[in-house]
């Protein structure tokens, strides 16, 4: 068992991308640009919401 | 669009064929390198999620929030039944209570998510929607 937030979120995020890049584009440079956009949204949006989250608590 | 017998027969078989294991119907049209990447994936995500202390709820759950749970987590097909009948994420005080409940289940539904998107992707290249 990994008990880290963070390790988890990334891991969670790198199948989440790769299911949809796969899905999605034929072509290896799509598939490497969505792949790393859908990955950064997921990471820094989730770091973001944690941060607000604790700012605001 | 109106599907013609032998591609709905097809189209429908495929689509049954991803709840046997993720990413087999794409292997049966052909998408071979496809398919083994969802399986991959699919199956790596579903995995986790019982590594990570998820739960398999059961779909006549008590409470609403689990039965959602089991329906999605379902959608996973063969896994989710083999899973379920070896006794596997079975919901007990140690496990609800863990640091990694939450996001073993997350993996879990969205396994179950995953392969239902797959089931729609492969009925849509059956009937010539998707390439």
């Amino acid at each position: 068992m990994i008990p880290d937030h963070l390790i988890s979120m990334v891991v969670f995020s790198v199948l989440v991308a790769l299911f949809f890049a796969t899905l999605n584009h034929r072509d290896r440079a799509g598939f490497l640009k969505s792949a790393a956009k859908t990955l950064g949204w997921m990471v820094l949006g989730s770091i973001a919401f944690a941060w607000l989250m604790y700012w605001t608590a | 669009m109106a599907l013609q017998a032998v591609p709905r027969f097809r189209a429908y078989g495929a689509a049954l064929a991803t709840l046997v294991a993720p990413g087999l119907g794409h292997w049966l049209l052909g998408r071979k390198g496809r398919g083994a990447a969802l399986f991959a994936i699919v199956t790596a995500t579903f995995f986790l999620g019982l590594f990570f202390d998820g739960a398999l709820f059961p779909l006549r759950a008590e409470n609403w929030l689990f039965r959602l749970g089991g329906i999605a987590e379902a959608g996973s097909g063969l896994l989710y039944l083999v899973g379920r009948l070896a006794g596997l994420g079975i919901i007990e005080q140690a496990r609800v209570t863990g640091i990694m409940f939450g996001y073993g289940n997350t993996f879990l539904v969205t396994a179950g998510l995953m392969n239902m998107l797959l089931m729609m992707d492969v009925f849509d290249i059956a009937v010539g929607r998707k390439s």
